[in-house]
């Protein structure tokens, strides 16, 4: 008896807190509450529709100070993708670019084109910051950057809590 | 013909729904702490499947939190952020790692594995039902400390009660671990306070981390350590031998007079020192018999597992052993056995009969008490000693049986007579090397208080110089009972080396066999261990010891 515990703790030992937590899914559902919780100050929230093909979600890690959520691909790598929010972010070494969401600004840091892409996309906000690390394998095309960053969607915390107050509990965000 | 009982019909059958003489007792803790771990599997299932119990919780939460969380106090906000730190970060693997410590140093591996099979199992129920669940953390109200993932249920709550309830399970006598407990529960409710002051979670996620917790730790515990198997004890005795007061006396007397008719008027244990599979008991009647009595338990059955999982580890298929499956199965060989020995002419106790104490769990064998005999090594072994005792072995040979388990303690010398004690091993047509190692263990006991030389020229009238050469060319340290190893270590003549001189030459007899079975078990275990170094090396920071 003593065996099969020894077995059974080997095989849960490696099972991560964070390995199964479902990634922020739009509008509300997954952890979109908790990454939005996790900064306050934060006045948009990351979310995601649906992924492109080839590419999920890895991990996600949320605590009081930011979220950090890894995607996979099967073209780019393992952990090809890194998507963060944060309180703020450095954005010295970055170019501005247009940005996709009205309410953000968006800036471009690419460090390597090819072989493997290697830069940084961040969008600057009141309160916080979403910052996207991409590191690809050397045989991956850099265009797998845009099809994943297509999935990203930033919604508004006020929409959110609205959304909640009125579905859920009379408490907001 | 007419058939009549030996007893002449005096002893007593329990009848159908009558409890044993020693019920088997109801485990009040565990059985409350499951029903309240169910209570909120129930809800969380509740909750997965239907927003309106989550919504109904919720609000029940907010109300209890919100009052507290806006009356906050400056210099108290400081305290509870640091104790909400401390419950995050260093409580958990502190109190985890000095416990897995001191297991190790009072060799309590078994509970070591089960804490961290508890930290698994607790960190397993936490992940998947807050993934399930996803409950934020405590909405509308401003969060001041520490946290990481979703809320319900409290995974830094459920695992820093595992490791209290593991401390005080693996470390704590029975008689303080109530003081233990009460301090553990005095530091659980500070980190509770502490979540719920700093809006960290909700007083239901607490009470659900700390509910799952000890549900699962005392569950674990009690199926693989069970305190009557494994007492916490910090005084020498063997954890083989059970406590006979109180109930369990009782017990002993009630099925001793209903199924063996014997009224007791005292019982005390004897013989501690030398024994580790059982409980030897003296037990004397009113009527002036005295009789000597076995007690075997559970514990004696794991023994008896551990023991021949050991033995298959090490010799492989020339001890072709199967564990015996109940407390029942053990005692009646035992029992059997006598009656064999006793048919065919070894002079040992006539046995009287098995008392049930508690069905499939504790059995009593009752034989004759030797009365005045001595341990061989405290008698004077005569010329007469040496050949009797030897004569044994040749009657056991001829009869096609093994003692396998001849050391000083169960070779009893009375009135100048040999009388063998302890058949529990004892085994009907065994390996012939088993027999041959029976005949060395003999002479080397027979030598420990005598010459090597006198043993010898005695054990020549017995067997041939080819059959005492056989016996210590299948000799050697790991095929010796422990006690006789060690009498040799004591005695400083090299004994089994002057019988190998004695004797014609012969090259040794290999006990190292290889089966599949054997193989597979020692690959089996050595992969378990390699297994469990490695992933808890990764995972230690998932079960709060990192």
């Amino acid at each position: 008896m003593l065996a099969t515990l020894v077995s059974a703790l080997a095989a849960s030992a490696g099972c991560s807190a964070t390995a199964t937590m479902p990634a922020p899914e739009c509008p509300m559902g997954g952890s979109s509450l908790i990454v939005a919780q996790s900064v306050p100050s934060a006045s948009q929230v990351p979310c995601f529709e649906s992924l492109p093909e080839g590419w999920s979600v890895s991990s996600v890690d949320v605590n009081q100070d930011r979220s950090v959520i890894r995607l996979d691909s099967d073209r780019a790598g393992p952990g090809a993708a890194i998507l963060h929010l944060d309180r703020t972010c450095d954005v010295s070494a970055a170019v501005s670019t247009a940005s996709e969401f009205p309410d953000a600004e968006r800036f471009d840091q690419i460090e390597q084109l090819a072989p493997g892409f290697r830069a940084s996309r961040f969008y600057r906000f009141d309160g916080g910051c979403v910052r996207w690390d991409f590191a690809f394998d050397h045989n991956a095309s850099a265009t797998e950057a845009v099809a994943v960053g297509d999935a990203l969607h930033l919604i508004p915390r006020q929409e959110l809590s609205d959304r909640l107050s009125e579905t859920f509990v009379g408490e907001g965000l | 013909m007419t058939i009549v009982a030996t007893d002449g019909g005096r002893r007593r059958r329990r009848p159908s729904g009558e409890p044993p003489p020693l019920p088997r007792p109801i485990d009040a803790a565990m059985i409350g702490w499951l029903a309240g771990f169910g209570c909120f599997a129930v809800l969380w299932v509740w909750v997965f499947l239907s927003d309106d119990p989550a919504r109904w919780i919720t609000l029940r939460d907010l109300e209890l939190m919100t009052p507290v969380v806006e009356n906050r106090v400056g210099w108290l906000d400081r305290i509870m952020e640091a104790t909400n730190r401390a419950g995050l970060y260093w409580a958990t693997p502190t109190v985890g790692w000095a416990t897995l410590a001191a297991a190790l140093v009072t060799k309590r591996i078994r509970h070591a594995v089960i804490l961290l099979g508890s930290l698994s199992a607790t960190a397993m129920v936490m992940t998947a039902t807050a993934d399930g669940i996803r409950r934020p953390r405590p909405l509308g109200l401003t969060i001041t400390g520490e946290w990481e993932g979703f809320a319900q249920p409290s995974r830094p709550v459920a695992l820093l009660t595992v490791v209290l309830v593991a401390a005080g399970l693996t470390l704590a006598p029975p008689k303080l671990r109530r003081y233990w407990y009460a301090t553990a529960a005095a530091a659980l409710t500070a980190f509770g306070v502490a979540q719920i002051y700093t809006a960290v979670e909700h007083p239901t996620d607490t009470l659900a981390g700390a509910t799952t917790g000890t549900a699962i730790t005392i569950v674990m515990y009690r199926l693989f350590a069970p305190e009557t198997a494994f007492p916490i004890t910090y005084r020498t005795a063997k954890t083989a031998h059970l406590d006979i007061t109180g109930p369990r006396e009782a017990a002993i007397r009630r099925a001793l007079r209903d199924q063996l008719t014997i009224d007791v008027h005292s019982i005390r244990p004897v013989n501690l020192a030398s024994s580790s599979g059982s409980t030897p008991l003296l037990i004397e009647a009113d009527d002036g018999e005295t009789y000597f009595g076995k007690l075997y338990a559970s514990t004696h059955l794991r023994s008896d597992r551990s023991y021949k999982l050991g033995r298959t580890l090490l010799y492989g298929q020339l001890e072709d052993e199967t564990r015996y499956t109940s407390v029942r199965r053990l005692v009646q060989h035992e029992d059997y056995m006598l009656h064999v020995m006793q048919r065919v002419g070894v002079p040992c106790p006539a046995p009287h009969g098995i008392v049930e104490i508690t069905p499939e769990r504790e059995y009593l064998l009752v034989t004759d008490h030797l009365a005045d005999a001595t341990e061989i090594s405290d008698a004077d072994i005569t010329e007469q000693v040496i050949d009797e005792a030897l004569a044994v072995v040749g009657v056991l040979w001829k009869a096609g049986l093994a003692h396998r388990d001849i050391k000083p303690g169960n070779v009893m010398v009375q009135d100048g007579h040999i009388r063998m004690v302890d058949v529990s091993f004892a085994q009907v047509r065994p390996s012939p090397w088993r027999q041959a190692v029976d005949l060395a263990n003999m002479m080397l006991v027979l030598a420990l208080g005598s010459t090597p030389e006198l043993v010898y020229r005695h054990a020549r009238r017995h067997f041939t110089d080819e059959e005492i050469s056989e016996a210590f060319a299948a000799t050697r340290g790991v095929t010796m009972p422990s006690q006789l190893r060690r009498s040799l270590r004591g005695d400083g003549r090299r004994l089994l080396d002057e019988f190998r001189r004695l004797a014609p030459t012969r090259p040794p007899v290999a006990i190292q066999r290889w089966t599949l079975r054997r193989a597979g078990l020692t690959l089996g275990y050595g992969a378990i261990a390699v297994s469990v170094l490695a992933v808890l090396a990764s995972g230690l920071s998932d079960i709060g010891l990192a």
